[in-house]
Protein backbone atom coordinates (compact mmCIF):
# COMPACT_ATOMS: atom_id res chain seq x y z
CA UNK A 1 0.00 0.00 0.00
CA UNK A 2 2.88 2.29 0.46
CA UNK A 3 4.16 1.74 -2.54
CA UNK A 4 1.10 2.65 -4.34
CA UNK A 5 0.76 5.74 -2.10
CA UNK A 6 3.88 6.30 -3.76
CA UNK A 7 3.30 6.41 -6.81
CA UNK A 8 0.28 8.48 -6.35
CA UNK A 9 2.20 11.11 -4.35
CA UNK A 10 4.30 10.78 -7.85
CA UNK A 11 1.57 11.13 -10.05
CA UNK A 12 0.87 14.45 -7.71
CA UNK A 13 4.34 15.78 -8.64
CA UNK A 14 3.93 15.06 -12.24
CA UNK A 15 0.33 16.69 -12.78
CA UNK A 16 2.02 19.87 -11.20
CA UNK A 17 5.00 19.95 -13.12
CA UNK A 18 2.72 19.53 -16.35
CA UNK A 19 -0.46 21.60 -15.12
CA UNK A 20 0.71 23.81 -12.44
CA UNK A 21 -2.41 24.92 -10.46
CA UNK A 22 -4.65 24.71 -13.09
CA UNK A 23 -8.38 23.30 -11.81
CA UNK A 24 -8.84 19.53 -12.06
CA UNK A 25 -12.34 20.66 -13.80
CA UNK A 26 -9.74 22.62 -16.72
CA UNK A 27 -7.90 19.45 -17.09
CA UNK A 28 -10.54 17.22 -17.95
CA UNK A 29 -12.53 19.63 -19.71
CA UNK A 30 -9.01 20.40 -22.41
CA UNK A 31 -8.88 16.55 -22.15
CA UNK A 32 -12.52 15.66 -23.37
CA UNK A 33 -14.90 18.87 -23.55
CA UNK A 34 -18.00 17.01 -23.12
CA UNK A 35 -17.36 14.73 -20.30
CA UNK A 36 -18.09 17.16 -17.51
CA UNK A 37 -21.26 18.31 -18.33
CA UNK A 38 -22.42 14.82 -19.02
CA UNK A 39 -21.00 14.06 -15.37
CA UNK A 40 -23.01 16.92 -14.12
CA UNK A 41 -26.17 16.23 -15.61
CA UNK A 42 -26.20 12.95 -14.32
CA UNK A 43 -25.41 13.74 -11.07
CA UNK A 44 -27.64 16.74 -10.67
CA UNK A 45 -30.49 15.50 -12.61
CA UNK A 46 -30.75 11.58 -11.37
CA UNK A 47 -28.48 12.04 -7.82
CA UNK A 48 -28.56 15.40 -5.98
CA UNK A 49 -27.90 18.93 -7.45
CA UNK A 50 -26.48 19.88 -4.11
CA UNK A 51 -23.63 16.64 -4.20
CA UNK A 52 -22.61 18.43 -7.39
CA UNK A 53 -22.40 22.16 -6.33
CA UNK A 54 -20.98 21.39 -2.98
CA UNK A 55 -18.81 18.52 -3.24
CA UNK A 56 -18.19 17.50 -6.72
CA UNK A 57 -17.56 21.22 -7.89
CA UNK A 58 -14.87 22.27 -4.84
CA UNK A 59 -12.80 19.42 -5.42
CA UNK A 60 -13.01 19.95 -9.94
CA UNK A 61 -12.04 23.84 -8.73
CA UNK A 62 -9.21 22.55 -6.25
CA UNK A 63 -5.53 22.90 -8.72
CA UNK A 64 -5.25 19.30 -10.39
CA UNK A 65 -2.71 17.49 -8.12
CA UNK A 66 -4.66 18.19 -4.47
CA UNK A 67 -6.79 15.15 -5.52
CA UNK A 68 -3.44 12.46 -5.85
CA UNK A 69 -1.54 14.41 -3.28
CA UNK A 70 -4.29 14.03 -0.54
CA UNK A 71 -4.87 10.40 -1.90
CA UNK A 72 -1.38 9.79 -2.29
CA UNK A 73 -0.26 11.03 1.45
CA UNK A 74 -3.46 9.06 2.85
CA UNK A 75 -2.05 5.70 1.47
CA UNK A 76 1.43 6.31 2.30
CA UNK A 77 0.69 7.12 5.66
CA UNK A 78 -1.84 4.38 6.15
CA UNK A 79 0.81 1.64 4.80
CA UNK A 80 3.13 2.93 7.25
CA UNK A 81 1.30 2.51 10.00
CA UNK A 82 -0.32 -0.69 8.96
CA UNK A 83 3.55 -1.93 8.54
CA UNK A 84 4.68 -0.63 12.00
CA UNK A 85 2.01 -3.19 12.99
CA UNK B 1 -58.70 6.94 -52.66
CA UNK B 2 -59.14 9.23 -49.40
CA UNK B 3 -56.05 10.24 -48.14
CA UNK B 4 -55.57 12.04 -44.66
CA UNK B 5 -52.55 13.90 -44.10
CA UNK B 6 -51.79 14.95 -40.66
CA UNK B 7 -51.29 19.06 -40.68
CA UNK B 8 -49.79 20.98 -38.42
CA UNK B 9 -52.92 22.63 -36.26
CA UNK B 10 -54.27 19.49 -36.26
CA UNK B 11 -54.92 18.26 -32.50
CA UNK B 12 -55.07 15.04 -30.52
CA UNK B 13 -58.65 14.70 -28.98
CA UNK B 14 -56.10 14.64 -26.05
CA UNK B 15 -55.63 18.13 -26.00
CA UNK B 16 -59.05 18.98 -26.32
CA UNK B 17 -60.41 21.17 -23.60
CA UNK B 18 -63.11 19.45 -21.09
CA UNK B 19 -66.60 20.28 -21.78
CA UNK B 20 -67.28 21.81 -18.14
CA UNK B 21 -64.72 24.36 -18.37
CA UNK B 22 -65.39 24.94 -21.78
CA UNK B 23 -68.61 26.56 -20.86
CA UNK B 24 -68.04 27.54 -17.93
CA UNK B 25 -64.40 29.73 -18.74
CA UNK B 26 -66.21 32.92 -17.80
CA UNK B 27 -67.05 32.21 -14.54
CA UNK B 28 -63.98 30.26 -13.86
CA UNK B 29 -61.56 32.75 -14.86
CA UNK B 30 -63.85 35.34 -13.23
CA UNK B 31 -64.13 37.19 -16.60
CA UNK B 32 -66.91 39.25 -18.39
CA UNK B 33 -65.31 39.59 -21.72
CA UNK B 34 -63.38 37.48 -24.17
CA UNK B 35 -60.12 36.50 -23.08
CA UNK B 36 -58.29 38.42 -26.06
CA UNK B 37 -59.84 41.75 -24.83
CA UNK B 38 -58.32 40.59 -21.22
CA UNK B 39 -54.97 40.31 -22.34
CA UNK B 40 -54.02 44.17 -22.52
CA UNK B 41 -55.54 44.56 -19.01
CA UNK B 42 -53.55 42.11 -17.03
CA UNK B 43 -50.18 43.15 -18.78
CA UNK B 44 -50.72 46.27 -17.80
CA UNK B 45 -51.39 45.25 -14.16
CA UNK B 46 -47.58 42.94 -14.21
CA UNK B 47 -46.10 46.05 -15.86
CA UNK B 48 -45.85 44.78 -19.43
CA UNK B 49 -47.07 47.31 -22.50
CA UNK B 50 -50.55 46.06 -23.94
CA UNK B 51 -50.59 43.40 -25.99
CA UNK B 52 -52.96 41.43 -28.39
CA UNK B 53 -52.40 37.90 -28.85
CA UNK B 54 -50.66 38.03 -33.26
CA UNK B 55 -52.95 35.10 -34.57
CA UNK B 56 -50.60 34.62 -37.13
CA UNK B 57 -49.03 32.00 -35.45
CA UNK B 58 -51.60 29.36 -34.06
CA UNK B 59 -49.68 26.82 -32.40
CA UNK B 60 -52.18 24.06 -33.37
CA UNK B 61 -51.81 22.45 -29.57
CA UNK B 62 -52.70 23.61 -26.34
CA UNK B 63 -51.15 26.13 -24.19
CA UNK B 64 -48.97 24.18 -21.93
CA UNK B 65 -49.69 25.02 -18.16
CA UNK B 66 -47.87 28.18 -17.01
CA UNK B 67 -46.55 26.42 -13.71
CA UNK B 68 -44.73 23.80 -16.20
CA UNK B 69 -42.89 26.24 -18.06
CA UNK B 70 -41.85 28.24 -15.21
CA UNK B 71 -40.72 25.48 -13.13
CA UNK B 72 -39.13 23.18 -15.89
CA UNK B 73 -36.11 24.73 -16.81
CA UNK B 74 -32.77 24.58 -18.76
CA UNK B 75 -30.77 27.57 -17.74
CA UNK B 76 -27.10 26.30 -17.32
CA UNK B 77 -25.35 29.12 -15.53
CA UNK B 78 -27.87 27.59 -12.47
CA UNK B 79 -27.31 24.12 -13.07
CA UNK B 80 -27.44 21.29 -15.03
CA UNK B 81 -30.85 19.90 -13.20
CA UNK B 82 -34.78 21.44 -14.15
CA UNK B 83 -34.90 22.77 -10.77
CA UNK B 84 -33.43 25.95 -11.17
CA UNK B 85 -36.16 28.58 -10.88
CA UNK B 86 -35.50 29.30 -7.05
CA UNK B 87 -32.02 30.00 -7.38
CA UNK B 88 -32.68 32.00 -10.63
CA UNK B 89 -34.95 34.32 -8.43
CA UNK B 90 -31.30 36.14 -7.27
CA UNK B 91 -30.58 37.45 -10.10
CA UNK B 92 -32.20 41.18 -10.50
CA UNK B 93 -33.99 42.38 -12.98
CA UNK B 94 -33.93 45.87 -13.16
CA UNK B 95 -32.22 47.75 -13.93
CA UNK B 96 -31.34 46.12 -16.98
CA UNK B 97 -29.64 47.15 -19.95
CA UNK B 98 -28.87 45.69 -23.50
CA UNK B 99 -25.81 46.66 -25.94
CA UNK B 100 -26.98 46.66 -29.87
CA UNK B 101 -23.43 46.73 -31.63
CA UNK B 102 -21.02 45.44 -33.74
CA UNK B 103 -21.39 46.24 -37.33
CA UNK B 104 -24.79 48.75 -37.66
CA UNK B 105 -24.90 52.41 -38.27
CA UNK B 106 -26.41 53.68 -34.75
CA UNK B 107 -25.38 51.39 -32.16
CA UNK B 108 -26.35 52.03 -28.56
CA UNK B 109 -27.61 50.41 -25.32
CA UNK B 110 -31.03 50.25 -24.32
CA UNK B 111 -32.45 50.38 -20.82
CA UNK B 112 -34.71 47.52 -20.73
CA UNK B 113 -37.86 49.52 -20.17
CA UNK B 114 -37.49 52.07 -22.66
CA UNK B 115 -36.97 49.20 -24.85
CA UNK B 116 -40.32 47.86 -24.24
CA UNK B 117 -41.93 51.78 -24.63
CA UNK B 118 -40.16 51.24 -28.07
CA UNK B 119 -41.20 48.21 -29.91
CA UNK B 120 -44.07 47.09 -31.29
CA UNK B 121 -45.00 44.85 -28.19
CA UNK B 122 -47.43 41.86 -28.97
CA UNK B 123 -48.45 38.28 -28.16
CA UNK B 124 -47.30 35.01 -30.13
CA UNK B 125 -48.14 31.62 -29.27
CA UNK B 126 -45.18 29.56 -30.22
CA UNK B 127 -44.29 25.71 -29.65
CA UNK B 128 -40.35 25.65 -28.34
CA UNK B 129 -38.86 22.46 -28.85
CA UNK B 130 -35.86 21.55 -26.63
CA UNK B 131 -33.16 19.08 -28.10
CA UNK B 132 -33.74 17.05 -25.23
CA UNK B 133 -37.08 15.63 -26.87
CA UNK B 134 -39.46 17.74 -24.37
CA UNK B 135 -41.85 20.49 -25.79
CA UNK B 136 -44.19 23.25 -24.54
CA UNK B 137 -46.42 25.83 -26.18
CA UNK B 138 -46.03 29.04 -24.34
CA UNK B 139 -47.94 32.66 -24.92
CA UNK B 140 -44.80 35.05 -25.54
CA UNK B 141 -45.17 38.86 -25.10
CA UNK B 142 -42.38 40.33 -27.35
CA UNK B 143 -41.44 41.96 -30.68
CA UNK B 144 -40.19 40.95 -33.68
CA UNK B 145 -36.41 41.07 -33.76
CA UNK B 146 -36.44 42.92 -36.99
CA UNK B 147 -38.14 45.82 -36.02
CA UNK B 148 -34.78 45.73 -33.14
CA UNK B 149 -32.38 45.64 -36.37
CA UNK B 150 -34.38 48.15 -38.20
CA UNK B 151 -33.58 50.87 -35.83
CA UNK B 152 -30.09 50.45 -35.48
CA UNK B 153 -29.39 49.97 -39.08
CA UNK B 154 -27.09 46.99 -40.09
CA UNK B 155 -24.37 47.72 -42.30
CA UNK B 156 -24.89 45.42 -45.47
CA UNK B 157 -21.93 43.71 -44.78
CA UNK B 158 -23.38 42.24 -41.33
CA UNK B 159 -23.78 38.89 -41.86
CA UNK B 160 -24.18 37.10 -38.46
CA UNK B 161 -25.95 38.31 -35.37
CA UNK B 162 -24.26 37.08 -32.05
CA UNK B 163 -26.54 37.01 -28.22
CA UNK B 164 -24.64 37.16 -25.00
CA UNK B 165 -26.31 36.07 -22.02
CA UNK B 166 -25.56 38.09 -18.60
CA UNK B 167 -22.65 36.75 -16.37
CA UNK B 168 -23.55 37.65 -13.00
CA UNK B 169 -21.01 35.12 -10.87
CA UNK B 170 -22.63 36.22 -7.82
CA UNK B 171 -25.98 34.55 -8.66
CA UNK B 172 -25.11 32.40 -10.94
CA UNK B 173 -23.47 28.96 -9.31
CA UNK B 174 -22.48 27.45 -12.94
CA UNK B 175 -20.17 30.02 -13.54
CA UNK B 176 -17.85 28.68 -11.32
CA UNK B 177 -16.72 26.41 -13.33
CA UNK B 178 -14.32 28.48 -14.82
CA UNK B 179 -13.17 25.91 -18.01
CA UNK B 180 -15.94 26.68 -20.00
CA UNK B 181 -16.38 29.44 -22.29
CA UNK B 182 -18.35 31.64 -20.39
CA UNK B 183 -20.65 33.76 -21.17
CA UNK B 184 -23.61 31.52 -23.22
CA UNK B 185 -22.93 33.08 -26.51
CA UNK B 186 -25.80 31.97 -29.28
CA UNK B 187 -25.58 33.55 -32.88
CA UNK B 188 -27.95 32.82 -36.33
CA UNK B 189 -26.87 34.38 -39.44
CA UNK B 190 -28.60 38.03 -40.73
CA UNK B 191 -31.25 35.86 -42.72
CA UNK B 192 -32.10 34.09 -40.11
CA UNK B 193 -32.70 37.10 -37.82
CA UNK B 194 -34.82 38.83 -40.29
CA UNK B 195 -37.38 36.09 -40.74
CA UNK B 196 -40.62 36.89 -39.40
CA UNK B 197 -40.42 34.24 -36.80
CA UNK B 198 -37.30 35.57 -34.84
CA UNK B 199 -39.02 36.99 -31.52
CA UNK B 200 -37.71 39.10 -28.69
CA UNK B 201 -39.38 37.64 -25.79
CA UNK B 202 -39.92 40.04 -22.57
CA UNK B 203 -42.99 37.90 -21.00
CA UNK B 204 -45.14 34.85 -20.99
CA UNK B 205 -48.62 34.35 -20.46
CA UNK B 206 -49.05 37.93 -20.01
CA UNK B 207 -46.59 38.77 -17.33
CA UNK B 208 -43.14 39.68 -17.28
CA UNK B 209 -40.70 37.26 -18.04
CA UNK B 210 -39.08 35.44 -15.08
CA UNK B 211 -35.84 35.12 -14.80
CA UNK B 212 -35.66 31.54 -15.27
CA UNK B 213 -37.34 31.47 -18.53
CA UNK B 214 -34.70 33.71 -19.13
CA UNK B 215 -36.00 37.08 -17.83
CA UNK B 216 -35.92 40.49 -18.72
CA UNK B 217 -34.97 38.95 -22.29
CA UNK B 218 -34.20 36.56 -24.37
CA UNK B 219 -34.18 35.15 -27.81
CA UNK B 220 -36.59 32.69 -29.89
CA UNK B 221 -36.54 31.04 -32.89
CA UNK B 222 -39.26 28.37 -32.85
CA UNK B 223 -38.47 26.50 -35.79
CA UNK B 224 -34.76 25.23 -33.85
CA UNK B 225 -34.10 23.33 -30.92
CA UNK B 226 -34.43 25.41 -27.86
CA UNK B 227 -30.51 25.55 -27.13
CA UNK B 228 -30.18 28.47 -29.52
CA UNK B 229 -32.35 31.08 -27.53
CA UNK B 230 -29.79 33.04 -25.78
CA UNK B 231 -31.87 34.17 -22.54
CA UNK B 232 -31.17 37.02 -20.05
CA UNK B 233 -29.46 38.91 -22.80
CA UNK B 234 -27.10 41.98 -22.38
CA UNK B 235 -25.81 42.14 -25.66
CA UNK B 236 -26.87 41.56 -29.46
CA UNK B 237 -24.03 41.98 -31.74
CA UNK B 238 -23.56 42.11 -35.50
CA UNK B 239 -20.52 40.41 -37.49
CA UNK B 240 -19.53 39.25 -40.56
CA UNK B 241 -17.62 36.06 -38.56
CA UNK B 242 -19.89 33.10 -38.10
CA UNK B 243 -19.99 32.89 -34.10
CA UNK B 244 -18.62 29.72 -32.73
CA UNK B 245 -21.72 29.17 -29.72
CA UNK B 246 -21.04 28.28 -25.94
CA UNK B 247 -22.28 24.94 -27.03
CA UNK B 248 -20.63 24.24 -29.72
CA UNK B 249 -17.46 25.07 -28.32
CA UNK B 250 -18.08 22.39 -25.67
CA UNK B 251 -20.08 19.19 -27.68
CA UNK B 252 -20.02 20.45 -31.30
CA UNK B 253 -20.86 16.98 -32.55
CA UNK B 254 -24.45 17.25 -30.54
CA UNK B 255 -25.08 21.10 -30.58
CA UNK B 256 -24.38 22.67 -33.90
CA UNK B 257 -24.70 26.00 -35.20
CA UNK B 258 -27.85 25.92 -37.20
CA UNK B 259 -29.52 23.33 -34.82
CA UNK B 260 -33.32 23.25 -36.85
CA UNK B 261 -35.78 20.62 -35.46
CA UNK B 262 -35.91 17.76 -37.70
CA UNK B 263 -37.38 14.27 -36.50
CA UNK B 264 -35.41 12.29 -39.19
CA UNK B 265 -31.78 13.04 -37.90
CA UNK B 266 -31.30 11.83 -34.17
CA UNK B 267 -28.90 13.49 -31.47
CA UNK B 268 -25.87 11.43 -30.92
CA UNK B 269 -27.82 9.71 -27.78
CA UNK B 270 -31.59 9.85 -28.71
CA UNK B 271 -33.79 9.94 -31.33
CA UNK B 272 -35.55 13.04 -32.01
CA UNK B 273 -38.86 11.31 -33.92
CA UNK B 274 -41.11 12.10 -30.89
CA UNK B 275 -41.32 14.69 -27.96
CA UNK B 276 -42.92 14.73 -24.49
CA UNK B 277 -45.10 17.37 -23.98
CA UNK B 278 -44.50 19.06 -20.80
CA UNK B 279 -47.25 18.80 -18.34
CA UNK B 280 -49.55 16.25 -20.01
CA UNK B 281 -46.34 13.93 -20.65
CA UNK B 282 -48.38 12.71 -23.71
CA UNK B 283 -46.02 11.74 -26.92
CA UNK B 284 -46.38 13.23 -30.36
CA UNK B 285 -44.85 13.55 -33.25
CA UNK B 286 -41.88 16.08 -33.83
CA UNK B 287 -42.64 17.99 -36.42
CA UNK B 288 -39.82 19.10 -39.38
CA UNK B 289 -38.85 22.99 -38.65
CA UNK B 290 -41.51 21.89 -35.61
CA UNK B 291 -43.55 22.64 -37.65
CA UNK B 292 -42.95 26.11 -39.11
CA UNK B 293 -41.25 25.24 -42.31
CA UNK B 294 -43.89 27.33 -44.58
CA UNK B 295 -42.12 30.43 -43.20
CA UNK B 296 -38.56 29.39 -43.01
CA UNK B 297 -37.66 26.50 -45.46
CA UNK B 298 -36.67 29.10 -47.54
CA UNK B 299 -33.72 30.34 -45.67
CA UNK B 300 -32.22 27.11 -46.11
CA UNK B 301 -31.98 27.08 -50.29
CA UNK B 302 -28.91 25.84 -50.91
CA UNK B 303 -27.07 24.99 -47.89
CA UNK B 304 -27.60 21.07 -48.10
CA UNK B 305 -23.51 21.12 -47.62
CA UNK B 306 -24.48 22.47 -44.19
CA UNK B 307 -24.54 20.49 -41.22
CA UNK B 308 -28.36 22.13 -40.55
CA UNK B 309 -30.13 19.74 -38.47
CA UNK B 310 -28.12 19.66 -35.29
Amino acid sequence: MRLIGLAVLALAAGLYLGFGSDPLGAVLFRLDPGLLNLVQAVVQRYLLPMLWDNVLLPVLEAPVWVVPLVLGAALTIFGWMRARG
Amino acid sequence: MHILKSRPWNLPESSATPEALVFGRRKALGLGAGMLAATPALAQQAGLPPAMRNTRYAPGRAITAEREVTTYNNFYEFGSHKTISAAAQRMPQRPWTVKVEGMVEAPREYDIDDLLRRMPIEERVYRLRCVEAWAMVVPWTGFPLSALLAEVKPLSSARYVVFQTATLPSVMPGLRQSWYPWPYTEGCTIAEAGNELSFMVVGAYGKLLPPQNGGPLRFHQPWKYGFKAGKSLVSIRLTDQRPVSFWEKIQSQEYGFWANVNPAVPHPRWSQAQERMLGTGESVPTMLFNGYGDFVADLYTGLQRERLWA
